[in-house]
């Protein structure tokens, strides 16, 4: 036959079979796969989108006899540079996971227990509809919060919410990337592209990306780093890939790299390093940045993040000769610490002084493409405001995303006023959220919860109603524009027909809308809705040639500079780079970056910090037959110095105490981490027992976790938590 | 069509005081059934979105009550309401370029 059969053995084999093999996985993948493109005369190759992370890479089903064969990658997205990773080619394991939800369910048994009875749909809408309506009967809409994570699907979703009245819809990113967001905005009105293709000089703190995989960022880092040599300067507390592949690995003090930044401001300034003409051009506020890194010297920052104050003076210098090609790069998990907004303007900033905007191995301005659109109905805005109040405590977060830590303790003292119904799609707060016995007392205080999700997640495990959503690659999806250096516009379309009692999104929100009577607002189908979306993208046959090629992207050279005009307008109040900012400054917070150290673990504890592997990234990942292969229990990784002190072994289990709960996690005693971190993957020890892999398998990092966030755009920050660490 | 593209508002929100806060949500609507229709690139009407002007800058926009150059008043041509057009007004100042919440194309 001529297609080469991808089973479980050949995906470990051609994947990699380590999480230090990551960097390698992808090559590997890619030339298996190159060759592997020849299929049986029956196959169909089907192209579409990866939804298992929010790369969105362009993939190629190969169908046979009804079945997903296997996924390859389509070599015409320049995104995801002819990519699947391990967990894009896991998604057919998505689709026949024994584990998944088979048909909607409504809950017998208490909260928590498990016991389940099969409904029709109807059922389940009608059940639902009634919940709902009962609750804004006796609390009005703003009683009901809708919770969702990024996908195609997801706005749907969030439209149900806003016409059922609901002020409260809460979305992932403060519990990922909003501090990150809120730095680059604020300071250049946009969130730039970094250019790692073409960089020669770039520092990363804790930005795994060898590992955390970001498209096209971890391929041009590698290709990088191993082919052109750049020199890749790397900070984190582990011994990560990247570290391993970096020229320089410093292992921080946790929480510092902001010093570490601003004494390398200081040096470049100082020793009048920086790009005088750009800043005088196009910035705002360098006299004040001046005036202001003067008490931050090099000596000063070693004593703040242990590495030398030498190697600092050389790495600001080396930095700023690459100048326009040298960067400092933003990351994307941006939820580590209650100063994090800070930290990255401070990196905005660096990158701003060395002039490194809009150019070639720089930061880039993302080109877009146009789009068309299906215009709905618009509803009445909703007449409560947010349960979050975040306009009052957070007046330049994204007001539309909520920031989702404050919310729940504002739903747990039931003020400003009582939530009762909580729908959810497609997201685990129970994981994704810290101190899950707070989560759960929020789940327990809840008059009625349902959730739509492919899996029975811990958050539908607690579900009174749960809607089973069919898998991407059993599903068409709105068409998404992905901006970039080099823009491309994606398309997800169905692959094979849903093989369970499942639904798109789409039609779960419209049986739920049509009870609910709110169906004005949501009277098309996918089809036409796409339809309406292809209308405007610049391409010929823009219909025929998505459903042909699942993608279209602007080729050629990329194009830098487009900003570089005395007259461009950058999108803040200034219409400069806000090296110095007004606006944070008229509300409260510090207009330059100010370090205040933070808190250090005392000399019993040690600091839980997080980070993800290559082919894990959410939650529901760990469940993932064939991934689950790559490791089947998490560990937490300790240092051998402490061990011995506490007279832990490698391999045996320990006792993880913070001030709001404890786990049992096996200890992998290693060098690779500082002696005052431990660190430990996330997406383990569920409770639901319809994650049958990893159900009481390991530990869940959100036990432990305490609630903590960033100041300015209310990010969560996961790496405040200290813990004790004994023998089980 | 020119007509049609370049009267996005009706001159009825005029009578409307500047300052009464329409809905931003019904405003991101309207001013993409309505104005959308030429202000794209390509289009007659050249591409134009909250970030074309700042906020002060759309205040003095709507205040001045013209359009296509001052040729004509605002909303010729078409059939937006007085608050329909002060939901158009609302979406355009909370996104301008200099806001708080710049936004692009509007989506
Ligand atoms: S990086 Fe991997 S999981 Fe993410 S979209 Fe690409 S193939 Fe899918």
């Amino acid at each position: 036959m001529g297609t080469i059969r991808m089973d479980r053995r050949l995906f470990l084999k051609t994947a990699g079979a380590t999480a230090g093999a990551v960097a390698a996985t992808q090559v590997g993948c890619f030339k298996y796969f190159k060759k592997g493109r020849s299929t049986a005369a029956d196959a169909k190759e089907i192209p579409t989108t990866c939804e298992l992370c929010p790369n969105k890479c362009s993939a190629i089903a190969v169908v046979e006899g009804g079945f997903i064969r296997k996924l390859n990658p389509n070599p015409e997205n320049p995104k995801s540079r002819d990519m699947l990773c391990a967990r894009g080619n896991a998604a057919v394991m998505q689709v026949y996971d024994p584990d998944r939800i088979k048909q909607p369910m409504i809950r017998v048994g208490a909260r928590g227990e498990g016991k389940w009875k099969p409904v029709s749909w109807d059922e389940a809408f009608d059940y639902t509809a009634k919940k709902l309506a009962e609750i804004k009967q006796k609390y009005g809409p703003e009683g009901t919060l809708w919770s969702s994570t990024e996908g195609f699907q997801e706005k749907f979703f969030v439209n149900l919410g806003q016409a059922f009245g609901s002020p409260n819809i809460v979305r992932h990113p403060t519990l990922c990337l909003a501090s990150v967001n809120l730095a680059y905005g604020t300071t250049f009105g946009t969130v730039p592209s970094f250019d790692m293709l073409n960089s020669k000089y770039v520092i990363m703190s804790g930005a795994n990306r060898f590992e955390s995989i970001i498209t096209p960022d971890t391929m041009d880092l590698i290709g990088s780093v191993m082919e052109r040599k750049a020199k890749l300067v790397y900070l984190d507390p582990r011994f990560t890939v990247t570290a391993a592949k970096a020229d320089e690995w410093y292992p921080i003090k946790p929480g510092s790299d902001l010093a570490f930044i601003l004494a390398m401001l200081n040096v470049i300034i100082a020793e009048k390093r920086y790009h005088k003409d750009f800043v005088d051009t196009y910035t705002l506020g360098f006299d004040q940045l001046a005036e202001h890194v003067k008490q931050y010297t090099p000596e000063w920052a070693e004593k703040e993040t242990e590495i030398p104050a030498k190697d600092i003076i050389r790495i600001a210098r080396e930095f700023a000769d690459a100048g326009t090609r040298a960067l400092y790069y933003s990351g994307r998990r941006s939820s580590w610490y209650e100063n994090d907004f800070q930290m990255r303007r401070a990196q905005a900033i660096l990158n701003t002084i060395v002039g490194n905007w809009d150019q070639m191995g720089g930061m880039v301005p993302n080109a877009s493409l146009p789009k068309g659109e299906f215009l709905f109905m618009p509803w009445d805005d909703p007449k409560a405001s947010r349960v979050d109040e975040v306009k009052t405590n957070f007046p330049l977060a994204a007001a539309s995303d909520g920031v989702y830590l404050k919310l729940r303790e504002n739903v747990l003292s039931g003020k400003p006023y009582p939530i009762k119904g909580w729908m959810v799609y497609k997201q685990d707060p129970m994981n994704a959220l810290p101190d899950q016995g707070k989560t759960l007392k929020m789940i327990e205080d809840m008059d009625f919860i349902g959730v739509i999700d492919l899996q029975m997640s811990d958050m539908a495990w607690y579900a009174d109603v749960v809607f089973p959503e069919s898998a991407y690659l059993e599903r068409t999806d709105p068409v998404e524009v992905m901006p970039g250096i080099w823009p491309a516009v994606v398309y997800r379309q169905q692959v094979v027909k849903p093989i369970h009692d499942t639904k798109p999104n789409l039609e779960i929100v419209q049986g739920l809308a049509k009870r609910l009577g709110l169906s004005d607002y949501f009277d098309y189908t996918i089809d036409q809705w796409v339809e309406a979306e292809f209308k405007d993208l610049p391409i010929p046959m823009a219909a025929e040639h998505m459903k042909k090629h699942g993608v279209w992207a602007a080729t050629g050279e990329a194009h830098y500079g487009k900003t570089l005009t005395p007259d461009h307008r950058f999108v803040t109040k200034s219409g400069k780079i806000e090296i110095f900012s007004e606006r944070l400054q008229e509300n409260g917070y510090d207009p330059l970056p100010v370090y205040n150290q933070i808190a250090q673990p005392p000399a019993d504890r040690f600091r839980l910090i997080l980070g993800r592997v290559g082919y894990f990234t959410h939650a529901n990942q760990s469940n993932n037959v064939w991934l689950h292969e790559f490791m089947p229990e998490n560990d937490l990784w300790i240092n051998p110095a402490p061990a011995a002190r506490l007279g832990i072994k490698n391999g045996e289990y320990v006792n993880v105490a913070s001030s709001v709960g404890s786990v049992r996690i096996k200890a992998r005693v290693t060098e690779e981490i500082r002696p005052d971190c431990v660190f430990m993957l996330h997406g383990f020890g569920k409770k639901s027992k319809m994650q049958s892999l990893v159900y009481n398998v390991g530990a869940s990092d959100a036990v432990i976790l305490e609630t903590a966030w960033d100041k300015v755009s209310g990010n969560a920050a996961f790496h405040g938590t200290f813990v004790k660490v004994s023998n089980a | 069509m020119r007509n049609t593209l370049l009267s996005l508002l009706a001159l009825a929100a005029l009578a409307a005081p500047l300052s009464a806060q329409g809905s931003e949500l019904k405003g991101k609507f309207f001013f993409k059934k309505t104005c959308k229709t030429c202000h794209t690139a390509g289009k007659p009407g050249k591409e134009v979105t909250p970030l074309t002007k700042t906020q002060a800058q759309w205040k003095a926009y709507f205040a001045a009550n013209k359009h296509n150059k001052g040729k004509e008043k605002l909303g010729t041509g078409t059939d937006l309401k007085p608050e329909q057009m002060k939901d158009v007004m609302t979406f355009l100042i909370q996104h301008a370029s200099d806001s708080p919440q710049p936004m692009t194309c509007g989506g």
